[in-house]
């Protein structure tokens, strides 16, 4: 059946004349600039560098990819409210924080413990710090119609306060967390399974179980698509019966449960956590998901786009990481991913128009 | 999904997005070529500054390495009245680098150890 489209698609492209082709031709090249520039560094740099392509490299972009999957999927759905979330690198860095200050054995931010709690327990206590923050954005967004900027801004502000002051707790000083329990690290980092010598860590799998309920409640829930019915047009939602509040304050509440799922790992990913833990994860995930075609324009967006920006990103990345590329000018080369990515979904956008 | 929308259901951050598409083109023709500046500045500038803070003692200089590589160990510093200990990642002096084993994944300062 796809054979046939395209198949179509080509007849119907054969019947243009010249001046049509070449305009269709240079929105093909425009719309998928951002791509085409990737896949090209990407050549360069397995050329310059063929270790890149290497078993090793490879399961740590898969491993990078899915470490930073759940927080995007959680921004994408604020996006695909037109909105945004900014305070998602800092949840991401108090839930760390957290975890990482129960599940230790030195127990430096609560002195008077002695023994961990169990992991549960944790998990589902970082799960509620996430779903409170999300709680106050999305209220926030909700009932006063302030633009989720503002609002994010603000929890973000509030939220970093808060990991300072709950790292200054005890005998700990703001000083980093580290010495976390083994069962903690090994249910996190463990070998899912080897491929030759190379382990792929067990937090892939919680990726990808992750992915599948996300795309679940995006496409087949009626949650699911109230979301994209709020986003795409607010007002004809509320006429046909959706609560809109609601919809939005559960959006954002999802997404703090996500960005407190992406700390848990997180700390134990890195095996420690401060408070730069998380520090900018936001534009990453904002970024991946632009560039994975979740609209700005609000009610567009896939699950499979977010997770293919995430992967674009975490190769581009990897692979600049590999030449030896300095960080600061990262920093550039991510704002500009950014911003284009923004003109293409602006271009998109006009053209449909 | 995509259904027809008129100019006046403008909506989300594109609210009010007062371009052509024309001059979009070249918007997004000029950042690409920004980036691929960009990408080619970065890749010919490549490889990580390593500074070494010797924190009282003789001054180390400044070492440009590639991602992967051991660090090539700088001759000692000098410090009066102390014995140098190592290379540690930070200034607290909690994480030692080890030379053999670590490998340069980042630009980074390396902080002198000493005992008095």
């Amino acid at each position: 059946m796809a054979d046939k489209k395209i198949g179509a698609k080509g007849q119907a492209f054969a019947q243009l004349s010249p001046k049509d082709k070449m305009k269709k031709v240079g929105d093909l090249l425009l719309n998928n600039a951002m791509y085409i520039i990737i896949i090209l560094a990407v050549i360069y740099i397995s050329i310059k560098v063929p270790a890149f392509l290497k078993l090793p490299s490879i399961v740590n972009v898969v491993s990078l990819t899915a470490a930073k999957l759940p927080i995007a999927l959680g921004i994408g759905g604020c996006i695909v409210l037109t909105g945004t979330d900014i305070s998602a690198g800092r949840v991401v860095g108090l839930t760390a924080c957290i975890s990482a200050s129960l599940l230790t054995t030195t127990f430096k931010v609560f002195p008077e413990m002695t023994s961990a709690p169990p992991i549960f327990v944790v998990l589902l206590l970082v799960l509620g710090t996430g779903a409170i923050v999300g709680l106050v954005n999305g209220f926030s967004v909700a009932k006063f119609k302030l633009h989720p900027f503002i609002v994010t801004l603000s929890t973000q502000l509030i939220v970093y306060g808060v990991i300072l002051m709950y790292l200054k707790n005890g005998t700990n000083n703001g000083q980093t967390l580290s010495g976390l329990t083994d069962s903690y690290r090994s249910m996190v980092t463990g070998t899912l399974f080897s491929i030759g010598s190379v382990a792929v860590p067990k937090y892939v799998l919680y990726a990808i179980i992750l992915t599948i309920v996300m795309w679940i409640i995006w496409n087949k829930t009626t949650f699911g698509k109230n979301m994209f019915a709020v986003g795409s047009n607010e007002e004809a939602a509320n006429v046909s019966g959706v609560n809109v509040s609601r919809t939005i304050i559960l959006v954002f509440v999802l997404a703090g449960v996500m960005y407190a799922i992406t700390g848990f790992l997180d700390s134990a990913r890195i095996a420690s956590a401060n408070a730069a833990t998380g520090f900018n994860y936001e534009c990453d995930a904002i970024a991946a998901c632009v560039i994975g075609g979740v609209s700005f324009v609000g009610g567009i967006g896939r699950i499979s786009g977010i997770v293919v920006g995430v992967l674009l990103l975490q190769i581009i990345f990897a692979g600049l990481n590999f030449l030896s590329v300095d960080a600061n000018m990262l920093y550039i080369i991510k704002g500009l991913i950014i911003l284009i990515a923004c003109a293409i979904d602006m271009r998109k956008y006009l053209v449909r128009k | 999904m995509e259904e027809e929308k008129s100019p006046r259901q403008l909506r989300g951050l594109y609210d009010r997005v007062n371009i052509s598409v024309g001059t979009l083109n070249v918007v997004i023709i000029a950042l690409s070529i920004v980036l691929v500046a960009c990408l080619a500045f970065g890749i010919s500038h490549r490889g990580y500054q390593i500074s070494f803070d010797s924190l009282g003692g003789t001054a180390v200089e400044d070492q440009k390495q590639m991602y992967g590589e051991l660090l090539q160990v700088p001759e000692a510093p000098v410090r009066e009245g102390y014995t140098f200990t190592g290379w540690y990642r930070d200034k607290d002096l909690t994480v030692l680098w080890d030379q053999d084993k670590d490998t340069i994944t980042e630009s980074m300062t390396l902080y002198a150890g000493w005992q008095e």
